[in-house]
């Protein structure tokens, strides 16, 4: 990962932020129930056991984005991340998990790693994606099938690479936000909150 | 030894016929050469030399058996030296075993001592132990004595033993007695039992009655309800009669009513009259007082009118008042306004006269700040030239005392030419002194001339000091005046200053109170912004939104597309094919026809001619389901009429598995038997009315001969012979 134990480089950076990507965007989508869950597998990571998915075209779905976001972390072009869960009856947002990335933009002109251990930031992703787990239990419950996308804001200079096009916001009308921990790398900074659409009932 | 001795004996034969042979060897050639040289007239001497050579070899053998011996006797001398020299070896060994025999003798002897020593020992230990023995022998017979004395006791334990044998015997034969009478009380005891069996038999036949007459009483109960019901309707009626024959009595007045009905119509004609025009009255009432009202309010309006009218002529006359006192010409409102703008625009007039003293003073203070600088400057240049003057001050002191000197020079020098001319008489002037003279003077000239020269520089320098001063007075007048001027324009632009100021402070508090006004907006604003971002906006300036083309959603949202079209299609054709079924029948022909343009249609023709034989096969099979119901029916009802008369019950399915029996001398037609079927097949009587009064049979035929069949006749038996006795 990185060369050193004690600092951070702007790729090991890079690589952090893609991985807890990788895995927040698992454990959403096996939470929420998008997917069945039996095909969720059980692993061990950051200490804690996270479920990942093994249905073959998730898969190769979400590796495809996160090499891509992995190169767009390192040349700190990436604004933000946002999970949409849709609703493929009326085609209606039901819910967004907005991830805020600040890069550093210094951090690509000097290549000295920064002071902080990967364990503290091991432990910070740890209670996001911890917090994650517990929104279920105030988000309303999804009742009709869904299906979900991945946004990413970049910066407007950035060329559209190939098999990627321009989308809207998918903003959800009339919305309740809940704004959840941040981690850091000193590098990049992850805001993470989830927006969802105001019941009826409330 | 002697092996050697043979070896070497042995070599000195080797060696002697070594030499023999040599020795043989070296006399043949010689033997040779003899025989070709001599012939036979040397065989003499050949003889000779054969017998000389017989004797050598003789003398040889003499020898060798000289020496043979010889060597035979070393050896055994040899031998025998050896031979005694063992013997003295073995003398020498015996005598040393002699001593050593000895020595072991002495230690035989030290041991038959010690061992004697341990006989006396043993002697004495052997003593020792007899008397132990003697005591051991005491004791064995202690103890003999003991044993016996335990012999005794145990025979008469044995003695004992056997008296209680004899006791168990006894015991026994009473456990026997025991028995016997216990079985005679459970025989007994079996006795009563049966006893109580059928104590408990009587019981619940008791139990029967008692129930019976339970419902007994019940009905009677019910019997007196009715009846006093009965008396209560009867007297109901009684009080209807009285009702009756009121009303006959009031029809008898009906003619009379008549009448006075046909007076009232009259009367309610009349009165309908005068209400009417009671009601145009009441009108008209109400239009009146309406009027009388707005009179009342329109007098009320006039008062206060006039009330106001004098207020407003108070006010006309103080205004009056006013503008008599103030001399002002304001005798209306016009003047007034007139007036106002009048002083509107003094106002401005002064305003602008404020405005044009304020620019004035602000030009009157750069003049000012100019003034200043130039005032520095001025300052600096006065002292420059007081430094100059000071530098020229001196310069002329200096150039004084220079005169000073000169002029005492020249004096001296006059002095001294003087007293030359005094000393020397004039034909004794020389020419060399009235060359020097000369000289002196020219000198003294020049520096006259100089002396002039720096007596016109002073002055020159005074004069420009003079003139400088004289500019510095002007400049500090000026000065003077300008911080007048000052100061008045101050004073008379103070009050003006202050209004402005004041002006000033509102406008900043106004400003003030607009920036934070913005303020709170932009926070406002950037909180909006803020949830504006947390519900996913961005900037489109700066910002771009991307995707994978083929994220999850696109490709579920295109599956649903493609199944909702496919579902579409089907609906389609499954709605073509309805309709077409539905028109079928009548259209066969037609769709014969045009089974080349659809084939489902095509397809769907034959079943219709099936259909038609399928609803003649449905229609004939109906009519042969029915023809069978009926004819079932039939012999069902022939079958239980047939039961009915040869077993005189009727029997009823009321429930699944229930069937209820009624007999053909049943004395009320709810008298009944029910029977339920068990799950095993058995047949089970259930509690009826009429079956809590057969308690007698049931448990005769049921309980105890348990025999459905026996208890159904005695059942039949019991009720035909109620009713031939009654």
């Amino acid at each position: 990962m990185t060369s050193t134990l004690k600092g951070i480089t702007l790729k090991g950076s890079a690589e952090l932020v893609a991985e807890f990507f990788s895995f927040g965007i698992n454990s959403i989508l096996y939470q929420r129930g998008i997917y069945p869950p039996e095909t969720f597998t059980r692993v061990t990571h950051y200490d804690m056991s996270l479920q990942l998915t093994t249905d073959s075209k998730l898969k190769n779905y979400l590796t495809n984005v996160v090499t891509q976001l992995k190169e767009w972390l390192f040349e700190c072009t990436v604004q933000k991340l946002v999970l949409v869960i849709t609703c493929l009856e009326t085609n209606e947002v039901l819910e967004r998990w907005q991830f805020d990335i600040e890069c550093d933009k210094s951090a690509k002109e000097s290549s000295a790693p920064r002071e902080k251990s990967i364990k503290t930031i091991q432990d910070e992703i740890r209670s996001v994606i911890r917090q994650i787990t517990a929104t279920v239990t105030f988000l309303p419950l999804l009742e009709t099938p869904c299906s979900f996308d991945l946004l990413i804001y970049t910066d407007k200079d950035l060329a559209v690479p190939e098999k990627w096009e321009i989308s809207g916001p998918q903003i959800i009308d009339q919305s309740e936000e809940v704004r959840l921990r941040s981690f850091t790398t000193s590098i990049h900074k992850v805001n993470s909150m989830v927006a969802y659409k105001r019941t009826d009932s409330v | 030894m002697s092996l050697n001795m043979d070896l070497e004996d042995d070599t000195t034969v080797l060696t002697t016929l070594k030499s023999f042979n040599s020795f043989i060897s070296h006399t043949e050639p010689p033997q040779r050469l003899s025989e070709q040289s001599a012939g036979i007239g040397n065989l003499q001497s050949q003889y000779k030399r054969s017998m000389e050579l017989l004797e050598a070899a003789d003398r040889v053998r003499s020898k060798n058996r000289y020496l043979q011996l010889d060597q035979e006797k070393k050896q055994m001398e040899l031998s025998h030296k050896r031979a005694r020299f063992e013997l003295e070896k073995t003398a020498s060994d015996s005598a040393r075993d002699l001593e050593h025999e000895v020595d072991r003798n002495q230690d035989l002897l030290g041991r038959i001592k010690k061992l004697e020593e341990r006989e006396t020992g043993a002697a004495k230990n052997l003593s020792e132990q007899v008397e132990a023995n003697r005591a051991l022998r005491k004791n064995l017979e202690s103890l003999n004595k003991k044993l016996e004395e335990q012999d005794t006791k145990v025979n008469t334990a044995n003695q004992t033993i056997s008296s209680l044998k004899d006791e168990i015997r006894e015991l026994k034969q009473k456990i026997q007695n025991q028995s016997s009478t216990i079985s005679t009380q459970s025989l007994e005891n079996q006795e009563l039992q049966e006893q109580l069996d059928l104590q408990r038999r009587k019981y619940q036949e008791v139990s029967q009655l008692c129930q019976s007459f339970q419902a007994a009483q019940s009905s009677c109960s019910e019997h007196i309800i009715k009846i006093k019901e009965l008396e209560r309707r009867l007297a109901l009626q009684e009080q209807d009669v009285a009702i009756v024959e009121s009303v006959k009595s009031e029809v008898a007045k009906v003619p009379d009513l008549e009448k006075e009905l046909k007076r009232l119509r009259e009367d309610n004609a009349f009165l309908r009259e005068s209400r009417e025009n009671c009601s145009l009255l009441k009108e008209e009432v109400e239009g009146l007082r309406r009027k009388l009202e707005r009179m009342a309010k329109t007098k009320e309006e006039l008062v206060n009118m006039e009330l106001e009218k004098e207020r407003l002529a108070e006010k006309l006359q103080a205004w009056e008042n006013l503008g008599q006192s103030t001399g002002l010409n304001i005798r209306k409102p016009e003047d007034l306004s007139r007036e106002v703008i009048q002083i509107q625009q003094r106002e401005i007039a002064l305003k602008e006269q404020n405005y044009t003293l304020n620019s004035r003073v602000r030009s009157v203070e750069r003049s000012q700040s100019e003034l200043r600088a130039e005032l520095s400057q001025q300052r600096s240049k006065t002292l420059e030239e007081q430094k100059k003057r000071e530098a020229q001050d001196s310069l002329v002191r200096r150039l004084q005392k220079r005169v000073l000197l000169l002029t005492k020079e020249r004096d001296g020098m006059r002095a001294i030419l003087e007293s030359y001319d005094t000393e020397l008489a004039p034909t004794e002037y020389s020419p060399q002194l009235s060359k020097r003279l000369r000289e002196a003077e020219d000198v003294l000239q020049k520096t006259q001339n100089h002396n002039a020269e720096m007596e016109v520089q002073l002055t020159k320098a005074q004069e420009e000091t003079g003139t400088l001063k004289l500019q510095l007075q002007t400049v500090e007048l000026e000065l003077e005046s300008l911080k007048k001027q000052q100061t008045s324009a101050v004073d008379s632009t103070s009050l003006v200053n202050k209004e402005e100021v004041s002006i000033l402070r509102q406008k900043i508090e106004d400003l003030e109170a607009e920036r934070q006004r913005l303020e709170e907006q932009n926070n406002i604003l950037e909180m909006r912004l803020e949830r504006h971002n947390l519900q996913g906006d961005y900037d489109p300036v700066k910002t771009r939104v991307l995707h994978l083309k083929m994220n999850p959603t696109t490709v579920a949202k295109q599956q649903r597309q493609q199944e909702v079209e496919a579902l579409r299609e089907e609906v389609t054709r499954l709605r073509e094919l309805v309709r077409s079924l539905q028109d079928g029948g009548a259209l066969v022909h037609s769709q014969d026809d045009s089974s080349m343009h659809t084939p489902n249609l095509g397809l769907s023709l034959p079943p219709s001619k099936e259909v038609l034989d399928l609803r003649k096969q449905m229609e004939s099979s109906e009519l042969r389901n029915q023809r069978l119901k009926e004819v079932f029916q039939r012999k069902i009802q022939e079958f239980r009429t047939v039961c009915y008369v040869l077993t005189g019950y009727q029997m009823d399915i009321t429930t699944e598995n229930q069937y209820r029996l009624t007999s053909v001398y049943a004395e009320h037609m709810d008298d009944s038997l029910l029977f339920k079927k068990g799950s095993n097949g058995s047949m089970q009587l259930m509690e009826t009315e009429f079956s809590k009064t057969l308690g007698e049979m049931v448990a005769l035929h049921l309980h105890h001969q348990k025999s459905i069949p026996a208890f159904l006749s005695a059942v039949t038996l019991d009720l035909f012979s109620r009713q031939t006795t009654i």
